[in-house]
């Protein structure tokens, strides 16, 4: 019962993050949109490693591709990449202050994010990198509150 | 990613995936569609009033201009035939609703609410109310995607309002630029130039707004001017769109 409340929780939080990721909103600050179901799939890796680990991540990475009609793979690898982070600091993680992890994220949705627009770069396609900062800087912020929400679910399979 | 990029074999895999996230969309559009409607609701009737006037007469104008517009059409028809020219293509649009923009900032796509039912096609121009958004690149039942101009693997053949110097506008990547490409120095093209699109290519008609040339540069040992563009359409803006039939599009359902 609790395994199904659990695939509940995870299934709610990951539509949510789909809707936020697809939601059309307007204005020139849609290009630092964070990617919320990247964030998502961070925060129960950071909570649940043993459970969620870079196949999770890779799975909801396809799903990406095909929302953001990215190349097949792209978002997957991204995906890929991030969670490896978490996964090899997750025995630390557990340890970390709310501040701390956001930090962590912040740091890993940077380094990602340079490391894709390195290989754009040097492809001669655009990289959107100034962009980036931006970007980090509101996953920063919107990470708080989905790290509360994971946290509380997982409170409440505890 | 490579099979994906360079043949088309993924796309019913495409297809079928984006059929079942459809719901998603729907979803996705639940907060906006009850901000419109909240809003809508607690309009005071005296705004509500005044707004009403002001389309009326808005619409008295535009009517007024259409008339003008319909005889400056019979002329330039009946000179066009003195000339032997082709015929100016008749074209209808269908209004559709943005109801999914892709989060990425290096593939400007939207999704709109309007599918195969409603004769949509991969290809069909998109636009708002100020020029050339972009083109459908897959349709499904009841939805489809669309292709922004400013996407950096889009290119659109353009040519100056003033003089009809013809280039090519590339997307950058970035909602409120473009780029003309192959513009030799010696070409009469001036900032604050419109850019219209040209037809050639056969995808886009003639004559629809894209941009305004907004900056020209000139480094030395370039064979181009390195041109920037402002497009004329609300790209990152735009909720509510039109989708372009012209008369060469046989069978399109749409309304005029």
């Amino acid at each position: 019962m609790q395994s199904g409340n659990h695939s509940i929780a995870v299934f709610l939080t990951v539509v949510l993050a789909v809707v936020f990721n697809l939601m059309p909103y307007s204005g020139d600050w849609i290009v630092w949109k964070p990617n919320f179901l990247l964030l998502v799939v961070m925060g129960w890796v950071l909570y649940q490693p043993k459970e969620f680990g870079v196949y999770f991540a890779a799975s909801f990475g396809l799903l990406a591709d095909i929302l953001l009609r990215m190349t097949l793979g792209h978002s997957v690898i991204v995906f890929a990449l991030c969670v490896s982070v978490i996964v090899m600091v997750s025995r630390w993680a557990q340890y970390l202050s709310l501040l701390q992890r956001t930090f962590l994220v912040s740091l890993i949705i940077g380094v990602v994010g340079l490391l894709e627009a390195s290989v754009f770069m040097l492809y001669d396609r655009p990289s959107a990198i100034e962009h980036l900062p931006m970007k980090i800087l509101l996953s920063a912020l919107a990470w708080p509150l989905i790290d509360r929400l994971i946290a509380r679910s997982q409170r409440q399979r505890d | 990613m490579i099979v994906d990029s360079f043949t088309p074999w993924l796309k019913p895999i495409y297809s079928t995936a984006d059929n079942l996230v459809r719901p998603l969309y729907w979803l996705a559009n639940v907060p906006l569609r009850v901000q419109e409607w909240s809003a809508s609701s607690v309009t005071p009737r005296s705004e509500i009033e005044v707004e009403n006037q002001r389309l009326s007469k808005e619409s008295l104008i535009y009517h007024g201009q259409l008339q003008r517009m319909s005889d400056l059409a019979a002329e330039n028809l009946r000179l066009r035939r003195l000339l032997n020219a082709t015929e100016l293509l008749q074209d209808s649009v269908l209004v559709t609703e943005v109801i999914g923009v892709s989060a990425n900032p290096l593939r400007h796509t939207l999704t709109i609410d309007r599918g195969t039912a409603d004769g949509v096609f991969v290809g069909q121009p998109l636009l708002d109310a100020e020029g050339l958004m972009g083109q459908i690149i897959e349709v499904h039942k009841s939805h489809s995607a669309a292709l922004l101009i400013t996407d950096s693997s889009h290119a659109l053949p353009v040519q100056v309002l003033r003089n009809g110097v013809r280039s090519i506008a590339e997307g950058t990547a970035d909602y409120n630029l473009l780029s003309l490409k192959f513009v030799s120095p010696s070409a009469d093209i001036r900032e604050g130039d419109k850019l219209v699109s040209s037809g050639l290519g056969g995808l886009y008609p003639a004559g629809y707004p894209v941009g305004t040339v907004i900056s020209i540069a000139s480094e030395p040992g370039d064979s181009f001017l390195k041109i920037d563009v402002d497009p004329s359409a609300e790209i990152d803006r735009s909720r509510h769109l039109l989708l372009l039939y012209t008369s060469r599009d046989s069978g399109a359902d749409a309304t005029e």
